[in-house]
């Protein structure tokens, strides 16, 4: 099941004299489970395929088709919708809500969602387990390790069961151990969950857990051999 | 919703301590001033409204107690003892006297301008409306004197004071004769005719009817007997009076009342401003992960609501608290806090405070929500 679908997507950001052409024709296609690295240098546009594919930029030109939805016929508020409840995020900073609790912030995403009805606590319990941090359950996040903070966010990324998960230079801020050890748990948390994950970053230690590999360079997306 | 907006408040404790400290400082203004306006209006009501006072003959052209210079003949008070319906007339003198604390113009000595009244003491219509301690003038030389122009003079009962150079000995404190610009003193009518030089003549007559009788149409019957003064009913006078003190003061009131009620809004929409500002990158990642506007917009008004709820029940608090200080320790201004005009008030706050949350609302639809991919 093809739950992204990118075809031929152009975006220029910026108008008259500074328009600059971040995507360029990009067309891919990401289907149910599958872990795939975008992988490109800083200003390649990685962060704006992203931003497209998400629903959060509309594309110039081209077509964007999430789950089964072809954003440019959704409204704002109706793709907000479905972010909430097909999309998960993980940032290259956590981007973890400081007044709230860990816990808080791995419901926040089943509030969103469903409005956190159903069984949110006990989810966000065996997520946080499942990455061995439920110990960290009723921390803030001040008081956590930037390794910690980024399975805080896997967490926060997966718990609504999403179709795809999104991720940003989610290693990029971490260590050798620590970013292997998130890379992991990204990797086998959206795998346990069913999700699909598309890695924008150029760090090599993702490359194992990755069923394929995408090249960006100036805005033009191409297959890795 | 409701934890979070709480938890929004407890992250910024200076912040919310001293907005909730500013919007308490406009309620208690805002308050102040109405209480204030109210206690003028009530002593008026209370001096005037006293039973047995039931029509009012004055000069022509005089409709109000606070402002007559033109007097009528005491003559004119047999004339109206003849009227049908007429049960007692009595005269009354008002006129500004200057009373001190002491005798001359040494160290020590206060000074205060007030309204003389003269009636027929102890017992005639016109006198004290409440007497607080001691008793109502008897001799000529006692008068009975406003509670808080006591208190700024300095003196208590059975103390001389100087009424336009002459001793006078405080024989009673009455109370509902504040009218903030100036109190009332009372005394014998001849004491306040001969020391304002208008011995014969009085500034109103106060009638009282018969227990059957209507007032409408005895007030009709004086105007047509005597065409050359004016007579009114208690309610009409009572009216005039009060529309004469809303004329000075009403406009002043709404206005610095108004200032309040905007300061509190300028308030609320700084710190909600700054609480979008500062929030901004929280802001970013909660709409990149979905999260409805609307439902960051009910969080903030929710903060501005929170905000006006403490800072009105602080500041109407306050209020009451400086009300009840005044009265017992400094009673110059009378400060009773009405809950029903309190009610009003915080209507106007809360209008004001969402109002004021809206201009740094319309910034989060300018917030990109791909500022949370930002490193």
């Amino acid at each position: 099941m093809i739950v992204l679908e990118l075809d031929r997507v152009s975006k220029v950001r910026g108008s008259g004299r500074h328009a600059v052409r971040a995507l360029r024709d990009a067309s891919l296609v990401i289907r149910r489970g599958e872990f795939v690295l975008l992988e490109g240098p800083s200003g390649s546009g990685k962060t704006t395929l992203l931003g497209v594919a998400a629903g959060l930029l509309t594309p110039t030109s081209g077509n964007v088709r999430l789950v089964g939805h072809s954003l440019a016929a959704l409204a704002d508020s109706a793709r907000r919708a479905l972010r909430a409840r097909q999309v998960g995020f993980v940032f290259q900073r956590s981007n973890l809500l400081a007044r709230l609790t860990v816990r808080e912030n791995v419901m926040l995403m089943r509030t969103l969602a469903d409005g956190g009805r159903t069984s949110a606590r006990s989810d966000a319990a065996r997520l946080l387990a499942a990455l061995g941090i439920e110990w960290l359950a009723d921390r803030r996040p001040r008081e956590l390790s930037g390794g910690e903070e980024q399975r805080v966010a896997v967490a926060r990324a997966l718990v609504h069961r999403p179709a795809i998960v999104f991720a940003d230079e989610p290693t990029g801020n971490l260590d050798g151990a620590t970013g292997r050890a998130v890379a992991a748990a990204l990797a086998e948390a959206a795998a346990e969950c069913g999700a699909a994950v598309l890695v924008a970053t150029h760090d090599p230690r993702l490359v194992p857990y990755a069923a394929r590999r995408l090249g960006i360079d100036d805005g033009c997306v191409a297959e890795v051999s | 919703m409701f934890r979070l907006t709480a938890r929004a408040l407890r992250s910024r404790p200076g912040r919310f301590w001293l907005t909730v400290g500013g919007v308490a400082a406009c309620t208690v203004l805002v308050l102040a001033l109405q209480a204030a306006h109210r206690s003028v209006a009530a002593s008026v009501g209370a001096y005037l409204g006293q039973p047995g006072m039931d029509l009012w003959v004055a000069p022509p052209g005089s409709d109000n107690f606070m402002r007559s210079s033109a007097l009528l003949s005491t003559a004119l008070v047999d004339s109206l003892r003849a009227v049908d319906g007429v049960a007692a007339a009595d005269p009354i003198a008002r006129a500004f006297v200057t009373v001190k604390s002491g005798r001359g113009t040494v160290p020590g000595v206060r000074r205060l301008a007030l309204m003389g009244v003269g009636y027929v003491a102890p017992d005639g219509p016109g006198g004290p409306p409440v007497l607080l301690a001691g008793q109502a003038p008897r001799r000529r030389n006692a008068i009975a004197l406003d509670r808080a122009a006591a208190w700024r003079l300095g003196v208590g009962l059975g103390d001389t004071v100087w009424v336009n150079g002459r001793a006078g000995i405080v024989t009673g404190l009455s109370g509902g004769t504040n009218l903030l610009a100036t109190h009332l003193v009372f005394a014998n009518l001849a004491a306040v005719a001969g020391m304002s030089g208008i011995r014969g003549q009085a500034s109103f007559i106060i009638v009282r009817l018969g227990a059957a009788d209507e007032p409408a149409t005895v007030v009709r019957t004086i105007r047509e007997r005597f065409p050359d003064v004016a007579a009114y009913t208690r309610e009409e006078f009572l009216a005039a009076n009060l529309r004469e003190i809303g004329a000075g003061f009403v406009p002043l009131l709404s206005l610095i009342g108004l200032l309040g009620v905007v300061a509190a809004g300028s308030l609320i929409a700084l710190l909600t401003h700054a609480v979008v500002e500062q929030s901004r990158a929280e802001i970013a990642v909660l709409l990149a992960l979905g999260s409805p506007v609307r439902r960051l917009a009910v969080v903030l008004v929710g903060e501005a609501l929170a905000l006006v709820g403490v800072g009105f029940l602080l500041g109407l608090a306050l209020a009451g608290g400086l009300g009840a200080a005044l009265d017992r320790w400094r009673p110059i201004i009378p400060l009773p806090v009405s809950l029903e005009e309190a009610g009003r008030v915080f209507v106007l706050f809360v209008v004001a405070g969402v109002a004021a949350a809206v201009l740094p609302l319309l910034q989060l639809r300018r917030i990109d929500p791909l500022e949370a991919f930002r490193p």
